[in-house]
């Protein structure tokens, strides 16, 4: 048993050394640039951080009361915003992304051009679509929306400043995520599609089942794991919205359309909070943690891995 | 493999300690500074072409790396330097962040400096002033600016029957209300674009002392400036871009706008040709207005060559430079300069060194961050949701009392 024991520990000792050289790089890489900014902010959370003097004053929790006490309850606001983007936004990308590989699939002719149409938002840049965006939803006749829902439609009577208002201003964000990230749940489950076996639509169709009966019968529940993978995604996403915010309305007026990365940002970079900024990130990453245990529970992910 | 990744981590080692510090020594002991700025074009040219080697001839042992930096991320890049050390040892900066880069300990108090005492009083106070932070000056004015009018003379004579530019506002308000176009713009409502207005309809922020606001920004008469905007508005004379949507103003002065606020950037030469000339903002009730800009020049803290950088300093606001930057429109901070006959003989320079006089700087803190967003947020409460003026005013000097006691 001893030599068995020493025979295997030599073993792995020899391969250990032959790894190393290939694991070293990349470790050196992580440790670095992810564990090390991960534990300083950690320490930052609960430290008044002067940048200059690099001092760090450790002060509990005072860093988080102030974010959680302040007056105009910025980080309240944004804490929901990000909730109300993953509930708002996600079922539009996880149904559209399915609906539009369906249809996709389905095509005998032109399936790519519609895939590049669909997955062409994913690759345009967040700015330029950010700009895009700002002009569709500018506060005159000059602003498509407003040029349509006005003098088009005559739906409403006054030209609405879309991006200077809490609800208008969060609905130009939760939509500019929908057009964005549909495309990704397409592709998704468009490889999806082609797992599939043809012969389950071929019985169906003996059967008589109609297109309806096959998407709800075959599709649907054959896309379970992707559509699990896809939600999962989308929600720890919704927790790293910021580029539309700070593009669109920076998260006015007064805090009501912040999310939680910008306000991070905000406090860090305008207002030298660092401290503050830290406390943010940090129950950010905590959320996004909560939210990964429990989405695993509820969809019982480690048995459809398995599936 | 070994040797591999030996050579790898010295690599890395050799590369980040290159560029982990601002200024540089080479063998022969010459020194190498960074200067960081956001010149433009025509400013840049100036500086690379003229300035710089006036310097080099006067110092050739001390260099300068000139590095032109984005302007709308000028600030993250020097909050970022303050944490990796690896920043500039001078750099331009604006003036309404000079405090807070003091407060954060990231700039070199110049009063310290035996020269500073007799320099101190070749600057004009306003844009001096603008560097003072608990009782120590953090930098030097490089250059400054402030608002006067950009008036369309085509649209003022064509269509609202005005043969001069007004000496009142009142003037031109009587003509501009019998127009079907906005005929006065400003963008947005952040405290550059909306002061000059607040203060010309006799708005006041603060006391003297920049310490309470309670009973100045929210007493009446604060409260008629900010309603005398809203009537402007509501009589179609005068537009928020960012409220209604408008054309903007660089553009709707060729041919919307009769008048808007704006600094000496303002390229008049190229739209001489449309009628588009610069005056003094008319007054209202018998006063005039207009916010002081500009830039100061400053020393990090994390510079290793801070004497150096002082001489740099000294001769970036000497008479030569200043004289030899103010031909890209730098106005200048210099006393003797303001007088001279190169500004007054100027049809553009004369107009806003005159309108300097009027001008008046925005609260100095480290935390006009702070005190823009507060602005901000009681402006868009007011005109977009239409919220009562008074009780956003009250709010406006409760927030703004708990700032200015930090």
């Amino acid at each position: 048993m001893v030599y068995k024991m020493n025979k295997y520990s030599q073993r792995d000792l020899n391969g250990w050394r032959y790894a190393y050289p290939f694991i070293l790089p990349g470790l050196i890489l992580i440790i670095v640039f992810v564990v090390f900014p991960m534990l300083f902010t950690l320490r930052i959370a609960f430290s008044e951080y002067k940048i200059v003097q690099g001092t760090i004053n450790f002060v509990g929790i005072q860093n988080f009361k102030t974010i959680f006490t302040e007056s105009n309850k910025e980080f309240w606001y944004a804490y929901r915003n990000n909730f109300l983007y993953a509930i708002v936004t996600v079922p539009f990308i996880v149904f559209g992304g399915m609906i539009f590989s369906y249809l996709i699939n389905n095509l005998e002719k032109g399936g790519s051009i519609f895939k590049v149409g669909f997955y062409f938002p994913v690759i345009t840049s967040w700015v330029i679509v950010s700009l895009v965006f700002k002009y569709m939803f500018n506060n005159s006749s000059r602003g498509l929306i407003n040029y349509f829902l006005v003098d088009i439609l005559h739906i409403l009577d006054d030209y609405v400043p879309w991006l200077l208002r809490e609800w208008s201003g969060n609905l130009a964000i939760w939509i500019m995520g929908i057009w964005k990230n549909t495309g990704w749940a397409m592709l998704i489950y468009l490889a999806a599609l082609q797992s599939i076996p043809k012969m389950l639509y071929e019985a169906s169709d003996l059967d008589g089942a109609t297109s309806i009966q096959k998407f709800r019968y075959i599709t649907i529940p054959w896309l379970k794991p992707t559509t699990f993978f896809v939600l999962v995604n989308m929600i720890i996403g919704s927790f790293n919205v910021f580029l539309q915010v700070m593009l669109l309305t920076s998260g006015g007026p007064n805090g009501k359309t912040s999310v939680l990365q910008y306000m991070l940002y905000d406090r860090a970079f305008a207002k030298f909070q660092f401290g503050e900024a830290s406390a943010v990130g940090l129950i950010s990453s905590i959320t996004i943690v909560i939210l990964t245990i429990v989405l695993n529970k509820i969809l019982n992910l480690d048995n459809q891995e398995g599936n | 493999m070994k040797k591999i990744m030996l050579l790898l981590l010295s690599s890395i080692i050799v590369i980040s300690s290159t560029f982990a510090s601002g200024a540089t020594e080479d063998e022969n002991g010459d020194v190498t500074l960074k200067f960081w700025y956001t010149y433009g074009d025509s400013e840049e040219e100036i500086l690379l072409n003229e300035v710089i080697p006036m310097w080099e001839e006067e110092n050739p042992n001390i260099k300068i790396d000139c590095i032109r930096q984005d302007g709308s991320q000028f600030h993250q890049m020097i909050v970022t330097s303050f944490g990796t050390g690896n920043g500039p040892d001078v750099a331009r900066i604006e003036i309404t962040k000079t405090a807070a880069y003091a407060n954060q300990g990231g700039l070199v108090a110049v009063n310290e400096y035996p020269e500073f005492a007799n320099k101190k009083n070749n600057f004009l106070e306003g844009p001096l002033s603008t560097n003072l932070f608990k009782d120590s000056y953090y930098g030097l004015p490089l250059d400054t600016n402030c608002k006067a009018a950009v008036v369309n003379t085509n649209i003022l004579k064509n269509e609202l029957g005005l043969d001069n530019i007004p000496l009142t506002m009142e003037e031109f308000f009587t003509k501009a209300k019998n127009r079907d176009k906005f005929s006065l713009n400003v963008s947005g409502f952040g405290d550059w674009d909306l002061y000059t207005y607040f203060w010309l309809f006799g708005g006041v922020l603060t006391n003297d002392g920049f310490t309470k606001a309670s009973g100045y920004i929210n007493s009446d008469a604060s409260v008629n400036a900010i309603n005398t905007m809203i009537k402007l508005h509501d009589d179609g004379i005068f537009t928020i871009r960012d409220l209604d949507g408008s054309v903007d103003a660089w553009d709707g002065i060729e041919s919307e706008y009769a008048m808007f606020f704006e600094g000496p950037w303002y390229n008049f030469n190229a739209k001489a040709e449309l009628g588009i000339v610069p005056s003094i903002i008319p007054t209202y009730q018998g006063r005039s207005a207009s916010i002081v800009g500009g830039e100061n020049i400053a020393i990090f803290s994390t510079s290793k060559y801070q004497d150096e950088s002082w001489k740099f300093v000294q001769f970036m606001t000497s008479d030569k430079v200043q004289k030899a930057m103010l031909k890209s429109g730098q106005l200048p901070v210099l006393k003797d300069m303001v007088e001279s006959s190169v500004v007054l003989e100027n049809p553009i320079w004369s107009v806003y060194m005159e309108q300097l006089k009027s001008a008046k700087a925005r609260i100095p803190s480290p935390y006009t961050s702070d005190i823009e967003t507060v602005w901000k947020n009681a402006m868009t409460a007011i005109f977009v949701e239409g919220d009562n003026v008074q009780s956003q005013m009250d709010k406006l000097a409760i927030e703004l009392d708990e700032i200015l006691s930090k």
